[in-house]
């Protein structure tokens, strides 16, 4: 037998869902290959950890609680979520996030210094002259400008 | 094979309108079910409601029960389906509920843990493995928690999830890959 092969049929061997022939065969692979017979100690291991687990009981008194919901006739609202929850939850943290971005904007602007702000305005499009006078550009729409007044 | 003919007794006086008969169901399969509920969810406020709701929801749909299924199986499938909406609940609802550990109204141990110092390294494994069974993903952890918690076969599982049992075996395969490295300090204390 194959190492891929005994890995594949090591979990079944641990929880008694091998065939017969296949145990035979596993536990013979397992007496010579060391790092199956490891996989398949560290498997065991984990599988015998899980008996320390808590075994929880039904709250005192569940059994009359349900037979009072059912004799009454009310059947509580059952576990399903409408959509229009999930939509809401969605709608309500992207309102939160835009919120904090549109407001972050506008304090941050307090903390802008006074140098900064007189960067930003010269970079103002206000200022800016696509054709200034002396250019070819300029020199075009000054003429343009004179034939259209004659 | 008497047991389950007990069961389907049991429903078919349940579908005729006798409570009892399923208040009967209910004590025999309520520690079960709880039991499911409490690890799927980790925390006992929504373990009880969830058991509460697969009642009722088993109830609701006695006549679609088939008698010749296993009533177990069939209530571990409305469980895992159940406990499966509760861990979707919205956001802002989980924010309010309190989900503490150890909140629980009744606890048994194994019973082969008598002296104080066994108690406490049970309880520290169960919690590292309630850890590590929350960092799986669901269909690993449900999976997992079927055949090592609630003992059920290859086969029962099968039935629960609807799935093959190639696929029950391969889930089951990994799920002990992934736990086997998330509780490696404890492994190897052993």
């Amino acid at each position: 037998m194959r190492c891929s092969k005994a890995h594949k049929l090591i979990s079944p061997y641990i929880d008694g869902e091998l065939p017969e022939r296949e145990v035979s065969e596993l536990e013979g692979h397992m007496k010579v290959c060391d790092k199956c017979r490891a996989e398949f100690e560290e498997g065991n291991d984990l599988h015998n950890l899980f008996a320390n687990m808590a075994v929880f009981k039904a709250p005192y008194g569940f059994h009359k609680r349900l037979m009072a919901n059912i004799s009454s006739g009310k059947t509580r609202e059952i576990s399903g979520i409408p959509v229009f929850v999930r939509f809401a939850e969605a709608f309500v943290i992207i309102a939160i996030i835009v919120i904090g971005v549109v407001s972050g904007s506008f304090l941050i602007q307090g903390f802008i210094p006074d140098k900064t702000k007189e960067v930003m305005a010269s970079l103002s499009l206000d200022v800016f002259d696509s054709a200034p006078p002396d250019s070819l550009g300029g020199v075009y729409l000054a003429m343009t400008e004179e034939r259209n007044e004659e | 094979m008497r047991q389950e003919l007990d069961d389907v007794q049991l429903i078919e006086r349940s579908k005729k309108g006798d409570v009892s008969a399923f208040e009967q169901l209910v004590l025999k399969y309520e520690d079960k079910i709880y039991n499911l509920c409490r690890h799927m969810l980790g925390n006992a406020h929504d373990a009880e409601d969830a058991a509460q709701d697969v009642f009722l929801k088993a109830y609701q749909n006695l006549n679609k029960f088939r008698p010749e299924a296993s009533l177990h199986t069939w209530l571990y499938r409305i469980a895992v389906n159940t406990c499966i909406d509760y861990r979707r609940k919205p956001f802002f609802e989980s924010l309010f509920k309190s989900s503490k550990e150890g909140d629980e109204f009744v606890e048994e141990l194994p019973a082969d843990s008598p002296s104080p110092d066994r108690l406490y390294e049970s309880k520290q494994i169960s919690n590292a493995i309630q850890l590590a069974l929350g960092r799986l993903s669901e269909r690993l952890r449900m999976v997992i928690l079927l055949k090592e918690i609630e003992g059920l076969s290859y086969e029962e599982i099968a039935d629960v999830l609807d799935v093959s049992i190639g696929t029950v075996k391969s889930r089951i395969s990994r799920a002990r890959e992934e736990l086997k490295k998330l509780l490696k300090k404890f492994m190897e204390q052993k």
